[in-house]
């Protein structure tokens, strides 16, 4: 199956593919979030429902830790600058 | 500068530059009747130094010095006849004499003959004009211009002082009407008392007293007004991008023109009449002055009282009132010049006089004891609430009036070619090659909402032109009168966008740019093609799975084989008869291939969504019977082949034993999988829905929400239980729903064939076991309850009815020992800690009901040792239900309800009831 037959001609067309599927997305800012992925666009803002938000808080200092922080939101508008990636999640 | 509004110095100023005057002037009408005659008031005599530049001298020799330039230059003279009235030529050394001078067809002269001047000296009193020609010919233009001017000025000031008085007199009438009406008003309050009537005497004498007062204050008003006028018509004009004759603030000014035009013919009256005396006058007047230099008697030294510049002014000021409003344009004969004002001018009257009324009728009631009281004070209570009320009234009236005013300020600003202009800018945005896809949502909102109120829901909302593309209208709106008129309108305006595009594209084929090709020279042909040069040249369609997309896609060749297979109906229909050939030869050898990958399923689904939308699209654009017999063979030609290529996709024709899970249920395992096969389904014919139905029933226990079913009997909530719960809604409300028709209308023996397959081989306890199995086992033996009480059309044999007996049997006997764990209570139960099994989980008795349908239906079917057996099975859970809730184990009442309700569903089918149950 190659890229003209699946119908896959540019990145876009792999996101198309996770439409309605669960997807991951990683963000600036230290957070990531996975969450179905109804709609996104060529800015690649995004909604997604059911969505589990993850922010890692990384406090500076001698010993530098990590505190990760979690929330749920029913549906979300991901403005399309802060997404680093979109990936479906691995699965297990 | 304002048409005119101007004073006569600015003219004068500006006769320097002539050219300019020239081009203003001729706005005005030179020589008609409206000419106002402003012009007369020019002063022109720059005579005075004639003789210094043309040399005093009596009379002219011939000894002409052509060298010297003491005269003026003539040729530049000659070349303008218009210059003549400036240059001011003597009249001894010019061809010209003064009658051609009268004659002459200058706008300066042509004044002589305007609206003002007819009356004066050419016609009737030839005899003075020839004496003055007699006895200086210089002189006797600046006389005559002098002489009329005066008397132009004294008329004017005079007809001005009769219109003042006029005006004024006007207004006092009006005073006295509307206090009148206030007089009346009272005189209705007043009247129900005969007692009144000395004190109405009383009222009025200090109304009157109060009239002269209001008399003053509207003197002062009046003043105010006109300067607030005066400040309003200074006001900047909005812009405006038209000529001037389109515009209509150019209108204006020409009705305005008219309005001048009539004023001045009542003025001209009165001109008339004064006309005889004047002229004996003036021509005393003359004699007397004749041995002075009239000069004295320009405009600017005029003696006393108003200028004429004063005078004009005051009447512009008047003639804009009456013209001032858009609104009143079409009936120029204002019998009110005030109007505009006269909203300022009732409410302190009004005031006033309420304050008036009611000190008196204070008084009265002070005086007047042999009323009754309550009935005076209800009497005035109700005038009081009347007079506010008819105050309300008239300050809503004049709010509405202010706002509509000021609306109209930009009333007719735009003509409507502008508004067509604009339209078009704004709707040539909105053409579109595929209006219903470019409106995609609002359509099928509007479909939705139309089959909502019942509308046909067929009808698009959607202009079409042609192929060439359309408008989307979006979703209907309610009601509305002024929608229809503006579709209209766009309609129109897009189909003339359409058309000119249409003529500009037939252009721009005829003048093609083969024509221009060539034209500037020829270019060498290599350079545009000197690409990078490829290192890489991969064939991409000999080498699929080196496609980097798809790198880790598929390992073995054979399954890019089997998409190949895909890509034509007829080939993938030839494969799958040599498979099925093949498989019934030998199972072993081909037809194992691996589980599609998660990414072949999400493609395919892809491309599936695809072909469901040009599907759809194809039904709307199906044609009408009319369009002819063609055009129909090939929709349905295009149809088919979409069909087809859907169901090609599906891999529904894919022997059982291709994979496990099998292609189809593959697909379906993602959530947009399960949902777009209604969507599918409703294209097949009936043939492939009994094919793709078998393949699901077959494959049942394969699919994702059988095998995670488990996962739902958990109590934490995990992703993974939600999503289960979310592919199993999907699947009940989707996959079920496409294919309850084919069950509600199958045959005893398509049913008998699917419980058979659903047992064969499979774990129906499994099935049963899970929401959606359930679901579809009710579902079986619903039907047959229905095909047994003969409600079809089709009788079974009774063979059939033997099978289906045989296979009952066999359901009932597997399902036997797992009745109470059918149950998710008691599933989930075992998940309980074990030190309070009795807890209640929330929403367990709902989970509960679709079991509890299940045996009833199960019920309905069995014999009497099978229901014996099922009673035994489930006497404790039953039990246990109605424990619950006669001893008020529960939440709260309509938990109890929910309780007992689920057990009377099933006793019932056994011919029990909850009720019989004694504790």
């Amino acid at each position: 199956m190659d890229g003209s037959s699946s119908g896959i001609q540019e990145p876009f067309d792999l996101i198309r593919l996770s439409l309605s599927e669960r997807v991951f997305v990683k963000l600036r800012g230290d957070r990531e979030m996975t969450g179905i992925l109804h709609a996104y666009d060529g800015h690649m803002n995004l909604i997604l429902s059911d969505v589990e938000e993850t922010i890692m808080i990384v406090n500076e200092g001698e010993q530098a830790t990590v505190n990760v922080a979690k929330r749920k939101m029913d549906m979300l508008f991901v403005r399309g600058d802060g997404v680093i990636l979109v990936s479906p999640p691995s699965r297990t | 500068m304002s048409f005119f509004g101007f004073e006569e110095r600015t003219l004068e100023r500006g006769k320097d530059r002539r050219s300019e005057q020239d081009e203003d002037l001729a706005v005005y009408t030179w020589g008609e009747e409206n000419y106002d005659g402003l012009g007369d008031a020019l002063q022109e005599d720059h005579d005075d130094l004639n003789d210094e530049t043309f040399g005093a001298a009596g009379e002219l020799g011939k000894d002409f010095d052509f060298s010297n330039q003491a005269l003026p230059d003539r040729n530049n003279f000659t070349r303008s006849a218009n210059a003549i009235v400036e240059d001011r030529p003597p009249q001894s050394s010019t061809p010209l004499t003064l009658e051609s001078i009268w004659d002459d067809k200058s706008p300066f002269s042509l004044r002589l003959n305007g609206s003002n001047r007819t009356q004066l000296p050419r016609g009737e009193s030839p005899a003075i004009s020839s004496q003055h020609r007699q006895q200086s010919g210089i002189r006797t233009l600046q006389e005559i211009e002098a002489e009329m001017r005066v008397s132009a000025d004294q008329s004017r000031q005079e007809a001005l002082l009769q219109q003042r008085q006029q005006q004024y007199y006007l207004e006092q009438q009006r005073l006295q009407q509307q206090q009148q009406k206030q007089r009346e008003e009272e005189e209705l309050l007043l009247r129900q008392e005969e007692e009144r009537e000395f004190q109405r005497q009383r009222l009025l004498y200090q109304q009157e007293q109060a009239q002269q007062l209001h008399l003053q204050r509207f003197q002062q008003q009046q003043q105010l007004l006109q300067q607030r006028e005066q400040h309003q018509h200074r006001r900047t004009p909005p812009p405006r991008m038209l000529p001037v004759s389109q515009s209509p603030r150019f209108m204006e000014h020409q009705q305005r023109q008219i309005l001048l035009l009539q004023h001045q013919q009542e003025q001209q009256q009165l001109l008339r009449l004064q006309q005889l005396q004047e002229q004996l006058r003036v021509e005393e007047l003359e004699r007397q002055l004749r041995s002075q230099h009239i000069s004295s008697v320009t405009p600017d030294r005029q003696p006393s009282g108003p200028t004429l510049a004063d005078m004009e002014a005051l009447q512009h000021q008047q003639l804009r009132q009456q013209s001032q409003s858009p609104a009143t344009r079409s009936g120029p004969h204002r019998p009110a010049p005030l109007e505009d004002s006269l909203p300022y001018l009732p409410q302190s009257i009004q005031l006033q006089q309420r304050l008036l009324s009611e000190m008196a009728q204070a008084e009265f009631l002070r005086e007047m004891q042999g009323l009754s009281q309550a009935d005076q004070e209800a009497l005035r209570v109700e005038a009081m609430r009347k007079i506010l009320e008819a105050e309300k009234m008239e300050e809503k009236r004049r709010r509405k009036a202010a706002k509509i005013a000021h609306m109209s300020r930009y009333n007719d600003l735009m003509t409507q070619s502008d508004k067509d202009f604009i339209t078009r800018i704004q709707v040539s945005q909105l053409v579109s090659q595929d209006p219903y896809a470019d409106d995609f949502y609002a359509q099928v909102y509007g479909a939705i909402v139309r089959s909502r109120m019942g509308l046909s829901a067929d009808d698009e909302r959607v202009l079409k032109f042609g192929a060439s593309g359309g408008v989307a209208l979006g979703a209907p709106t309610k009601g509305g009168n002024r929608r229809p008129n503006a579709m209209q309108r766009m309609q129109q305006q897009v189909e003339r966008i359409v058309s000119n595009a249409r003529k500009r594209e037939e252009e721009k084929g005829l003048h093609s740019l083969h024509s221009l090709q060539g034209a500037l020279g020829k270019t060498s042909g290599r350079s545009y093609k000197a690409a990078p040069r490829q290192l890489l040249q991969v064939d991409s369609n000999s080498a699929p799975s080196s496609s980097p997309t798809l790198s880790h896609a598929q390992p073995h060749a054979h399954i890019s084989k089997a998409d190949s297979i895909s890509k034509s109906s007829s080939e993938a229909a030839a494969n799958a008869a040599r498979i099925g050939r093949e498989t019934l030869d030998n199972g072993e050898t081909l037809v194992r291939m691996e589980p599609l990958t998660q990414r072949e399923i999400l493609v395919t689904l892809e491309n599936m969504y695809d072909l469901v939308l040009n599907v759809e699209q194809l039904r709307r654009d199906q044609p009408h019977p009319e369009d002819g017999e063609e055009v129909l063979e090939q929709w349905s030609q295009d149809f088919d082949k979409l069909v087809d290529q859907m169901w090609t996709q599906l891999k529904v024709m894919l022997p059982l034993a291709t994979s496990t899970p099998h292609p189809f249920i593959s697909l379906l395992s993602a959530a947009k999988g399960k949902k777009i096969l209604p969507r599918v389904t409703r294209h097949f014919d009936q043939q492939r829905m009994n094919t793709l139905l078998t393949l699901l029933i077959a494959c049942f226990s394969q699919l994702d929400i059988i095998s995670h079913a488990a996962l739902l009997d958990t109590l934490e909530d995990t992703p993974e239980r939600a999503d289960v719960e979310r592919q199993t809604q999907a699947f009940l409300s989707s996959v079920l729903q496409s294919i309850l028709p084919i069950i509600v209308k199958g045959n005893l023996r398509l049913v008998c064939g699917l419980v058979g397959l659903l047992m064969h081989g499979q774990d129906i306890v499994a099935i049963a076991k899970s929401r959606p199995g359930l679901a579809l086992l009710t579902l079986f033996l619903t039907r047959v309850e229905v095909i047994k009480e003969g409600e079809v059309d089709e009788i079974p044999t009774q063979e059939d009815f033997a099978q289906w007996q045989l296979m009952f049997d066999h359901l009932f006997q597997l399902l036997t020992p797992e009745f109470p764990l059918l149950f998710p209570s008691t599933r989930m139960a075992e998940h309980l800690p074990r030190d309070q099994p009795h807890i209640n989980i929330p929403g367990i008795d709902s989970l509960d009901q679709p079991v509890w349908q299940f045996l009833a239906a199960l019920a309905l079917q069995a014999s009497s040792t099978q229901h014996q057996i099922l009673v035994s099975s489930l006497r404790e859970k039953v039990l246990d239900n109605v424990l619950s809730a006669k001893r008020g184990w529960v939440v709260d009442e309509e938990d109890r309800s929910t309780k007992l309700a689920n057990v009377d569903l099933f006793l019932h089918a056994l011919g029990l009831d909850s009720s019989q149950i004694t504790m």
